[in-house]
């Protein structure tokens, strides 16, 4: 990446000077400025809700600014419509896509062009779909005729990007691709965007995963609050602390106000979720919380968590699995039982799932009190004390509570609708992406808020696809892939990057598990695959022959060295065989991906008196980190 | 990002924008042309003339705003009248006044029921459902009926519209009555706020435990019971039943909810908006009437009303988001 010499750095393509945007009351922008050059990846960063998405949609012609001056290949340039940004050679590959699922690979590619005068030929089509395809190294990977309903996330992100280049896009605005990727995924990503880079297209990358943006980007723009506080920086110069104190604006130990250690808890679990089932999104689903423990439920965007949540609150049908309140079972099939059971439930989309926009404040504060309520009447004196009190802790402005709840601002509304819940004192308070669109300050308010409501004893379940929000707050973390609970890990066993290797999706596993039955059958042993960090283990894989060796490994959970029966096989971590007690041997062999991070260790124990040709066993592991060479 | 600059507005300002208030200055003006152009408009017999004529429409109203307040619409309250009016004249041959009023309306509500039910449990489109309804009831009436007017009603039944008390007619008390239990259901109990939520956001709503499904079927009760009320009022002027009786009712009934400014998506409306409605409404109808304008102009004028109250909401809410 040789990006970095401002000598031949070529003129902006794009050049975006004080935009500001207004909602409503809500100022999403202030002063937002960016420049986006050929031949160049630029990272826009920022926190939750410090306007990158917003930006992004702007460029792209997806909405209109307020202020603000544009201007592309230096000349001023005001988009109206998306179809503006088409013409002009912009394109935005979106976090939540932007396909018609009923169509397929090829009628989506080509989607701006039905709207063009004349004749398509399909034919034409196909052979232009296949050309964009093999530019990006995946044409095998996407049937053109697949519905798009039915492909994966990465799938259809391809699509995405293959629809930027149908249109020959000079600008391509990847706007949180990484979301619900996994490792390889993202990995193959960074590839197709080095080589659009590499054409001299001009790339942003919106993030919020510091990682990533070192991986990718050759400048940084970082947005605080709607302003740009930091501009075209080279991500050489920038280190980790840099971009966070830009981010935030402050140190990062404040957000999250790091529970005391004395705190209460209960012995036995006030909530309990066994084997939930919820087709197709939720297969099989456990996890348990004490009173006063805060529980994170962790996971890449689709992977069942929100849906568990919601079939849980009776909000969606079960198929199958067991829930206990304080012990006793219990069958809620609509959110008013659940109430009844002590649950309270905050969705993921607040505007759609929380607010009711006809009703003011006040009755939107007290709409869970009035659906308890039993008389006629709305219920609302029998909570006016809590209520005031509550108010007051909030910090919500009592002569307001007549007004709409769209007035304010997505932290002040995300509070309400939290208060709403707390005014009937659930004794389960699940949260599902708590501080989606909430500003820096509201939100480490949320999570002091949260923080008093455990301590209180109520079992908090906070739902969040933000590893650093969940390892900031939660005791405990259950990590869900692909309808499935993967692991139950006390928070100092985990890091962001151990949480993202075991979030990844069973699809991208898959390869790796099915290495590891080979090895099992073919070796008698078993295979796994860990991680390790310093003397602890986290396993994220393993099988088992009948008939060979117990290394102590169990799948998504945490272990000691000392505690598994291959200790120094684990001190010496070396591709030869290690015996260890019991006449068994273990070798180890390293897992990382073309940038070199560590995906962890695949491990094979054996009884030590047949060992197998370790270098066949190395080539094939091998292979599992060059995912093209396998088909 | 997100600062929020919105201040307390004072009383005052808050009434002076209310879609009430706007909408009772254009009755007023209304009232006032019209007593311009007829001098006979501000006589005292022809208010009475507008307040009885706002009787049948206004129940009907009433109904309507529940079943819009949801985001839902009632088409079949016109065959529901018609088919009420026949089974009250039916009842009346074989029962007394008190237990006859009691089946028709009884009767109303249960074709509510029927419409509620579909289209709150299995889903089906309002729309639809009482389009069905409607088509079903207008021929149950002609089949009941045989075809013709009942008529021979027992007279005593014309004491529920010609008794009064402080001299006003008992329907007028009747419908004042109704409007004023309406505004308190909707305002301050736990069923009317959750009919709003219903049409507001029924997820949300469902969400927080509120028991979004029987408050989704309540307003088509109310509107097939209101429905019957409102043909008993009429058979005791006319004392006599017709199977096409409230035909174009379910129109009249939904224009005086918009006009009152209730959003057909749900959510917002107010049962005072709907009573200036089908009072702005039935002054139009009368002033024409006063000025000799022939009826069938006065269709145009109606729809002409509609959409120009509808327009300048829309105007004067673009304004106030801009």
């Amino acid at each position: 990446m040789t990006h970095h010499d401002t000598e031949t750095r070529a003129a902006p393509l794009l050049s975006a000077r004080g935009v500001s945007k207004t909602f409503g009351s809500t100022k999403a922008l202030v002063d937002a400025s960016i420049d986006l050059r050929p031949g160049e990846v630029c990272g826009l960063l920022g926190a939750n809700g410090a306007g990158k998405s917003t930006l992004s949609r702007i460029i792209s012609g997806h909405i209109a600014p307020t202020g603000g001056e544009l201007t592309l290949g230096g000349k001023p340039f005001a988009i109206t419509s998306t179809r503006d940004a088409f013409n002009s050679g912009i394109a935005l590959v979106a976090q939540e896509t932007s396909l018609a699922p009923d169509m397929n690979v090829l009628e989506n590619i080509f989607l701006p062009d039905l709207a063009r005068p004349g004749r398509l030929s399909f034919g034409k089509l196909r052979a232009r779909a296949t050309e964009i395809l093999l530019s990006l190294g995946h044409d095998h990977a996407l049937p053109l005729h697949a519905e798009v309903r039915t492909l994966s996330a990465a799938q259809r992100q391809l699509v995405e990007i293959a629809k930027a280049l149908a249109l020959d896009a000079r600008l391509v605005i990847f706007d949180e691709p990484t979301a619900s990727l996994s490792p390889t995924e993202v990995d193959s990503l960074f590839d197709i965007m080095a080589k659009l880079r590499d054409d001299g297209r001009a790339l942003a990358f919106v993030s919020h995963r510091l990682e990533e943006v070192f991986a990718i980007t050759d400048r940084v723009t970082i947005l605080r609050e709607g302003t740009t506080v930091a501009e075209d920086v080279a991500t050489a110069d920038l280190t980790q602390n840099d971009i966070i104190r830009h981010m935030v604006g402050k140190d990062i130990g404040a957000i999250y106000d790091v529970r005391r250690d004395g705190y209460a808890m209960t012995d036995a679990p006030v909530f309990e979720v066994k084997h939930l089932k919820a087709e197709p999104w939720v297969r099989d689903i456990s996890f348990s919380v004490r009173g006063g423990e805060i529980l994170g439920l962790g996971g890449l965007v689709g992977a069942g968590r929100s849906e568990a949540a919601e079939a849980i609150f009776g909000l969606r049908a079960r198929q199958g699995g067991e829930i206990f309140v304080n012990g006793t079972q219990v069958h809620p099939r609509r959110p008013a039982e659940a109430v009844r059971h002590g649950l309270g439930f905050v969705a993921e989309d607040r505007r759609a799932q929380n607010i009711v926009p006809d009703l003011s404040v006040r009755e939107n504060l007290l709409l869970a009190q009035m659906g308890r309520h039993k008389g006629f009447g709305r219920g609302f004196s029998a909570v006016r004390e809590k209520m005031e009190t509550l108010i007051g802790q909030l910090g919500l402005p009592a002569d307001r509570l007549d007004q709409s709840l769209l007035n304010y601002s997505g932290g002040m509304q995300q509070k309400i609708i939290i208060a709403r819940w707390l005014l009937i004192e659930p004794r389960i308070l699940i949260l599902d992406e708590p501080t989606k669109g909430v500003d820096i300050g509201t939100r480490s308010s949320i999570y002091k808020l949260l923080q008093e409501v455990a301590d209180a004893g109520v079992a908090v379940v906070v739902i969040s696809s933000d590893f650093e929000e969940l390892l900031g707050i939660c005791e405990r973390i259950v990590v869900v892939s692909d309808g499935f609970t993967i692991a139950d890990l006390p928070k100092d066993k985990l890091s962001e990057e151990k949480l993202t290797l075991l979030a990844a999706p069973r699809t991208s596993t898959e390869r790796n598990t099915a290495v590891l039955r080979d090895l099992s059958d073919a070796h008698k042993g078993q295979a796994f695959w860990t991680l390790i960090d310093g003397d602890e283990l986290i396993c994220l894989a393993a099988v088992t022959h009948p008939d060979g060796p117990k290394t102590g490994l169990e799948p998504g959970q945490a272990v000691r060295a000392e505690d598994t029966a291959i200790p120094a096989a684990l001190a010496a971590r070396n591709d030869t065989f290690t015996p260890d007690a019991d006449g068994i041997a273990t070798a180890l062999i390293q897992l990382k991906d073309r940038r070199g991070h560590d995906l962890g260790w695949i491990g094979l124990t054996v009884q030590a008196d047949a060992l197998p040709d370790i270098d066949a066993i190395k080539t094939r592991v091998a292979r599992l980190t060059r995912p093209e060479q396998e088909s | 990002m997100a600062t929020t600059d919105t201040k307390r507005p004072s009383v005052l300002n808050t009434i002076l924008h209310s879609l009430e208030f706007r909408m009772l200055g254009l009755a007023l003006v209304l009232a006032i042309a019209l007593s311009l152009l007829s001098p006979y408009f501000l006589t005292q017999r022809n208010l009475f003339n507008v307040m009885d004529q706002s009787v049948v429409i206004g129940i009907v109203a009433v109904g309507m705003t529940f079943v819009i307040l949801t985001g839902g619409i009632d088409l079949s309250v016109g065959a529901i009248f018609g088919l009420c009016g026949v089974v009250l004249a039916l009842a009346l041959k074989e029962y007394p006044i008190v237990l006859a009023i009691p089946i028709a309306v009884g009767a109303g509500a249960l074709i509510g029921l029927f419409s509620g039910v579909l289209i709150a449990i299995f889903g089906l489109a309002p729309f639809v459902v009482t389009l069905g309804v409607m088509a079903i009831g207008r021929s149950l009436s002609f089949i009941l009926s045989g075809q013709r007017s009942l008529s021979g009603l027992p007279p005593d039944l014309q004491n529920i519209v010609y008794s009064s008390f402080l001299g006003i007619p008992a329907n007028v008390l009747f419908l004042i009555a109704l409007y004023a239990a309406a505004w308190l259901y909707l305002t301050y109990t736990k069923g009317g706020r959750t009919i709003y939520a219903v049409g507001s956001n029924a997820e949300a709503a469902r969400a927080a435990g509120l028991s979004t499904t029987f408050y989704s079927i309540l307003p088509y009760v109310v509107s097939g019971a209101l429905s019957a009320v409102a043909v008993t009022f009429s058979l005791a002027q006319i004392m006599s039943a017709d199977p096409l009786a409230g035909n174009q009712l379910e129109l009249d009934a939904i224009a005086a909810v918009v006009i009152g400014g209730a959003s057909l998506y749900g959510g917002r409306g107010s049962i005072i908006g709907t009573l200036l409605g089908v009072l702005i409404m039935v002054m139009i109808r009368n002033g024409l009437n006063l000025m000799g304008v022939s009826p069938f102009w006065q269709g145009s004028a109606i729809g002409s009303i509609i959409i120009l109250a509808l327009l300048a909401e829309r105007l004067i809410n673009w304004r106030s988001t801009r």
